[in-house]
């Protein structure tokens, strides 16, 4: 049964009463899901690129070496203010260059960083001392 | 009916005026503390609870008869300024604060996990941020110009005036401007926007979607009764 006119919200014709219904749903619903996201947002990146087991600046950097391709970058912080972009002139992001852009770093999966991280530690390591346990452990086999 | 059978009385009707203004005082303040803190996305969780307390009292002013915005209204004033707000913060860092630590973390991961243009090329420009090609322009033209539009529209809205009514209908197609144009320039680089992100397209969508406030605002505005606005 439809509802009089008197029932209806104010500055709803009846013509128009279920567009309004519907669209009255619409907006509790963007609204709940944008305070949802809003809410788990930075909480969901922080987890997903390593933290805690990065450090916040570590996740910057981290971040950085993926998105330069250079495993010597490191975020500074706090950022002199008038100095110029931290990226300005880096020559080893990979990219295949055209008219259409693609880059080449990898997909970060879940925690990668953290991984990451340690692999290139690890690596490090063994550079810094050949004669280490891996380097013994290669030469016995 | 009573009125009818009594007259036209004036102090009862004055007194109708003052209790309903109180009530949708006291409600919008509720609303208003909500909606600051939804603002802030991170403190979403604390504003909720706020809001829907508003939005509580506005309902039970209602049922008392008190003569009260409507809901519909309310909702969608309020949702006009939140969705302002949470645009605003993540492309006012980018803008302005590009450097900043909470910056660089938050804006090139959220980049990499649903959309490539903020992790791609991230502070190489001279202007710094995103590197995504058109991108700074959408900013420097919805920042300041757009979204302020669209939340001072909104105000006057939820006040009931008309011109309020009128600027949320042209901001709101400002709205349909920026969707159409920011999802055209995302689709004609989609190698940069999407390649080896996290969550690519499917996720973009999934994240944005729920900013579609202008596609349920518009067919309101334009079918709502406008004599309920006054000037």
């Amino acid at each position: 049964m439809s509802k009089s006119p008197t029932d209806l919200p104010l500055g709803t014709t009846a013509p128009y009463a279920r567009l309004h219904k519907w669209l009255q749903r619409g907006l509790l619903v963007c609204l709940s899901a944008l305070v949802i996201e809003g809410t788990f947002t930075v909480p969901f990146l922080l987890v997903w690129y390593g933290w805690p087991s990065l450090t916040i600046v570590e996740v910057c950097s981290e971040l950085q070496k993926v998105r330069f391709s250079d495993d010597t970058r490191e975020c500074i912080f706090p950022y002199p203010l008038f100095a110029p972009s931290e990226g300005a002139g880096q020559k080893m992001a990979q990219d295949v260059w055209g008219v259409q852009p693609t880059p080449k770093y990898k997909r970060i999966g879940f925690r990668d960083l953290v991984k990451i991280r340690d692999e290139r530690r690890a690596r490090q390591a063994a550079q810094k001392h050949p004669e280490g346990p891996l380097a013994t452990a290669n030469f016995t086999d | 009916m009573q009125l009818a059978a009594n007259g036209p009385n004036l102090s009862n009707y004055d007194d109708h005026q003052e209790r309903s203004r109180l009530a949708q005082r006291h409600a919008d303040r509720w609303l208003i503390a909500g909606t600051i803190v939804m603002g802030t996305a991170v403190l979403g969780f604390i504003g909720f609870p706020l809001f829907i307390y508003g939005l509580v009292l506005l309902r039970r002013a209602q049922k008392s008869g008190l003569s009260v915005r409507p809901l519909i209204c309310t909702l969608l004033g309020y949702l006009v300024i939140i969705d302002s707000a949470l645009n605003s913060m993540g492309w006012a860092m980018d803008l302005m604060a590009h450097h900043t630590l909470m910056n660089r973390v938050i804006t090139t991961a959220w980049g990499n996990l649903v959309d490539g243009g903020y992790f791609w090329h991230y502070n190489e420009l001279w202007i710094g941020g995103t590197g995504a090609p058109g991108e700074k322009a959408w900013q420097i033209a919805l920042i300041p110009i757009v979204f302020c539009m669209r939340l001072a529209a909104a105000i006057g809205f939820l006040q009931m005036k008309r011109w309020g009514q009128q600027w949320l209908v042209v901001t709101c197609w400002f709205g349909v401007i920026v969707w159409v144009g920011y999802n055209t320039n995302m689709t004609i680089f989609a190698d940069i926007r999407y390649a080896n992100t996290v969550f690519p397209v499917i996720g973009w969508w999934a994240y944005d979607i729920f900013y579609i406030t202008p596609f349920l605002s518009i067919p309101y505005l334009h079918t709502v009764n406008r004599e309920i606005f006054t000037d």
